[in-house]
């Protein structure tokens, strides 16, 4: 199956400051893939440049080239892009509290999406909204299209926001941490709804999250990155029960999970170093219990490893 | 970090514009400062064989009416008009930063009293309020500064009060309170230091603002009164011969005008240096 | 014969009253209702709960940051919600707080050494010369921080330096508000590993606030569920099994790290009440898949067995 979105090679910098380094990522129909590591990896920047976006935070492309259905977005011009976003691909933010506008409807903030998007007819594009919030499970949607924003709770809101994001009819949703700012009965909603989106309509969803369960609850493939580099990258079930890179065994590790003893969580020593603090060699090797002198003066390459590829001079040898 | 162990307003200096506007500053109020040491005539002495020479080696600036070098009455000007208005806005922050706390420490009926009072002052021109103020003292150095101070007393008590607020509601102010702080601790040790930096930029601001107050209660005759010079009484004497000597109106009117800007200026490098632009606008 | 408990939490009621003005009737907000609850010596108590539930708001009336509307907080044998402030002033070295946003908790004027040394100044008591080193050392920060400001550490870091001024005059008891709830897993994994050890070495006492009830199962010895303002459930341990609707739906909300285990999850309906207008009945009663008339009409009591009591007319 060909790709929706296809990243090679990509890299970013700001300023003086190389964020991002050859990352290659491939996003099918039909497939969600997660995008985790800690805070400061580069998640958030890999998807602003997935969605072309990176002149807004005064970002470029230093190398590599991003393809959406087998264009390059590199070679749009402005207009293009635009009408991409909104269009084909759909964005979720973090915060649902900031992504309304406080003194509109929510009925007109989603209506003007296919008004925009689609040409729909003011009538047409309402009757679409109303469908769209039923389908999010909203209760009461004709109700809520004429609420405002602060009238709504934290997860209302986001399934607004959802809302929008699906109201041009896109194929590709970007979600950039949907549910951190929720509660957990709220976020497994969101979270259940989502996966449900991509299973009926054949979306692809690019989830940018830190919730490894999230993860394993509703991803296909799983890209983990680390202070700007892809670590690895893999189908699900294999990135949970034989985690190839020891930076997605630490993370897996981070977790408290039922029936666990007290004292067997350690955590990851030191933290994510900045841009411009980047280590030689793998740039986890101050963290990582296997660092050798190889890690210490050697980047390690991103080499096949069972159905993903993973860069580490110390793979597990028994999947390799 | 390099260069944070250096006091901000000296940061400021490694910016062109805050150097340039800082290197003028200084060399104002050093000749303030030094007026005595740095020009043979007197403000005061009247030679009136030389009135009216325009610039010329011996009178660098030339000279006015009364045949006094213009330059020593500039400087000796600088001393009025610069301690008229420092004297003022010291005073205008002292008592709108006391006001300010207080209002937003007690809360209550004290806030709104406050709060109604500063407002009601805020809506007038603060050349009406200082012009009403010397109506009420009489002209002369004292009532210009006292009028100056009143002016400004809301801006200060506003943006106090405003920080306050804030950062009553900040965790940190929660955690000392945890450890036993009292209110005299948190208000001393941690509120004000915390409110100190926009309310001193805002002041050093206020101050070039003052400068033009003063110049223009001086213009009216109403501030330092003769023969002691102040750059608004020097504009007011040249505003009759700005034909037959131009000069005369031209320097002072220079020396406000440069001096206003170059506060501007270094303000502005200031709030960049503190990083406090955001807190800068919180008045409300 | 079980020794008395170090912290003893007596029907503990805090209501807030909002918006009263012109035209305007105030409001009352029921934030914390009834709640009683002990802890011993050296136990690790959780409160779980979703945000509006109550649980920070019942940590601030513990340490009477807050006062109570009625109920009482024993520390030991002294009552802290009945001290005059001189007195409250010096018990307030027995127990101490670490907050959850590691940014605001710390004043950005001073530095860590001046953050480690307030307690002191606070206190009236003299800092221990390589007191700051010690302290910095006990949370495993370097000595060459103590200059530092809040702005040059990592959220991380600010946290541990929370954790220290929590320990500086060396209380019996800690009230941990969502102490990682804005760090990362892995280094919230690494604060958690750091209080656990601290309580171990200093035979501490915490009363541990959090959102997530997977870190509170696998950190706390009892667990106290909280539901808009009231106590649903106490857990007696991690693996206890939940008898309230809402502690079944919150285990149900969390994902294991494990696509082995994917569910399908029969999302909870409806929305929370506000707690500006409670129902008559169960608070949850809205929610819940459980619920009958008589949920709709009474409320039912914090109650049952005394050692795993749940307030519910149709516990699991």
């Amino acid at each position: 199956m060909s790709a929706l979105l296809e990243l090679s090679e990509v890299s970013v910098s700001i300023g003086r400051a190389a964020l991002l380094e050859r990352i290659s990522l491939r996003l099918e129909p039909g497939h969600i893939l997660g995008l985790v590591g800690e805070s400061g990896s580069g998640k958030s920047l890999t998807a602003m440049a997935a969605m072309g976006l990176l002149p807004l935070i005064g970002g470029r492309v230093t190398g590599g080239t991003v393809r959406f259905d087998g264009q390059d977005i590199a070679a749009m011009t402005d207009g293009q892009r635009r009408a991409l976003r909104g269009r084909r691909i759909g964005f979720v933010t973090q915060n649902p509290m900031t992504a309304l506008d406080p003194v509109q409807r929510i009925g007109a903030q989603i209506d003007v999406v296919s008004r925009l998007h689609l040409g729909l007819s003011r009538q047409a594009a309402r009757a679409r909204t109303l469908d769209l919030l039923t389908q999010l499970r909203i209760p009461e949607a004709a109700a809520v299209a004429e609420a405002w924003p602060h009238q709504l709770s934290g997860g209302m809101k986001q399934r607004i926001v959802i809302a929008m994001a699906l109201a041009g009819d896109p194929d590709l949703i970007v979600a950039d941490e949907p549910t951190t700012a929720l509660d957990v009965t709220v976020q497994a909603q969101i979270i259940q709804i989502l996966g449900a989106l991509v299973r009926e309509r054949g979306l692809a969803l690019l989830l940018i999250t830190h919730d490894m369960g999230v993860v394993a609850q509703i991803c296909d493939r799983v890209a983990v990155l680390y202070a700007g580099r892809l670590a690895e990258e893999n189908a699900v079930d294999p990135i949970f029960a034989a985690p190839a890179h020891p930076y997605t065994r630490a993370l897996i590790g981070c977790i408290p999970q039922e029936g666990m003893a007290r004292g067997s969580l350690h955590g990851i020593p030191g933290a994510v170093p900045g841009a411009l603090q980047f280590p030689p060699g793998c740039r986890f090797h101050p963290r990582c219990p296997q660092a050798s002198a190889l890690c210490r003066a050697t980047v390690p390459p991103l080499t096949p490893h069972g159905a993903g590829i993973a860069a580490c001079h110390h793979l597990s040898v028994e999947a390799r | 970090m390099s260069g944070r162990a250096l006091p901000a307003p000296l940061r400021a200096f490694r910016r062109p514009l805050g150097a340039v506007a800082g290197g003028w500053l200084a060399a104002v109020i050093l000749a303030a400062l030094f007026a005595p040491l740095l020009t043979p005539y007197d403000y005061d002495i009247q030679a009136l064989k030389e009135a009216y020479q325009p610039a010329s080696a011996r009178h660098w600036l030339g000279t006015d009416e009364f045949g006094r070098d213009l330059l020593t009455r500039l400087i000796y000007g600088a001393r009025t008009s610069l301690s008229v208005s420092g004297i003022a806005i010291a005073l205008s922050v002292a008592c709108g930063m006391t006001l300010g706390a207080a209002a937003a420490w007690f809360g209550g009926w004290f806030d709104r009293a406050v709060t109604v009072v500063v407002d009601l002052t805020w809506s007038f021109p603060e050349i009406l309020i200082a012009l009403i103020l010397v109506a009420i003292i009489g002209p002369g150095t004292t009532g210009t500064m006292v009028a100056i101070s009143v002016a400004y007393l809301a801006q200060f008590t506003r943006l106090t009060r405003a920080q306050i607020l804030t950062l009553k509601s900040e965790t940190f102010i929660e955690a000392a309170r945890s450890l036993g702080a009292g209110n005299a601790h948190i208000l001393f040790r941690h509120l004000l230091p915390n409110a100190l930096a926009p309310v001193l930029v805002s002041a050093m601001l206020a101050t070039g603002d003052a400068i033009i107050l003063e110049a223009t209660l001086g213009f009216f005759g109403l501030g330092a009164q003769p023969p002691v010079p102040s750059w608004g009484g020097m504009m007011s004497a040249g505003s009759a011969l700005v034909f037959k000597a131009p000069w005369i109106i031209i320097f002072p009117g220079l020396a406000v005008a440069v001096t206003v800007v170059a506060i501007n200026l270094f303000g502005d490098a200031l709030i960049a240096e503190l990083d406090i632009r955001a807190r800068m606008r919180r008045q409300v | 014969m079980t020794p008395p408990p170090l912290i003893r939490i007596e029907a503990l009621t805090r209501r807030f009253e909002t918006g009263g003005g012109f035209l305007k009737r105030p409001r009352t907000m029921m934030a914390v209702q009834d709640v009683s609850l002990s802890i011993a010596r050296g136990e690790v108590v959780g409160v779980v709960g979703e945000s509006g539930c109550g649980k920070s708001t019942l940590a601030r009336l513990v340490l009477r940051l807050l006062e109570p509307t009625s109920g009482r907080v024993l520390l030991g044998d002294s009552e802290l919600t009945a001290l005059p402030p001189a007195a409250l002033r010096a018990a307030r070295k027995r127990m101490a707080m670490v907050f959850q946003d590691p940014y605001s908790s710390l004043d950005p004027r001073y530095s860590l050494a001046e953050v480690l040394a307030e307690p002191f100044v606070v206190q009236r008591r003299a800092l221990p010369s390589g007191a700051v080193a010690a302290m910095l050392a006990a949370v495993g920060l370097p000595e060459t921080l103590a200059t530092s400001h809040p702005h040059q550490l990592s959220g991380g870091q600010r946290q541990r330096v929370g954790i220290a001024r929590a320990l500086a005059l060396e209380p019996e008891f800690l009230v941990l508000d969502e102490p990682t709830a804005s760090l990362d897993v892995s280094i919230q994994a690494q604060i958690i590993d750091l209080l656990a050890d601290l309580r171990d070495r200093l035979g501490l006492t915490y009363l541990f606030i959090s959102h997530d009830l997977g870190l509170v199962r696998y950190f706390c010895d009892r667990i106290v569920v909280m539901y808009l303002g009231a106590v649903v459930e106490v857990l007696p341990h991690a693996d206890a099994a939940p008898r309230h609707p809402y502690t079944r739906a919150l285990i149900d909300s969390g994902f294991a790290p494990d696509p082995a285990r994917r569910r399908t999850i029969a999302p909870l309906t409806g929305e929370i009440p506000s707690p500006f207008a409670l129902p008559p009945g169960c608070a949850f009663a809205g929610r819940c898949p459980r619920a009958t008339d008589r949920c709709r009409t009474d409320r039912p009591a914090l109650g049952g067995d005394a050692a795993h009591p749940v307030a519910c007319f149709h516990p699991h």
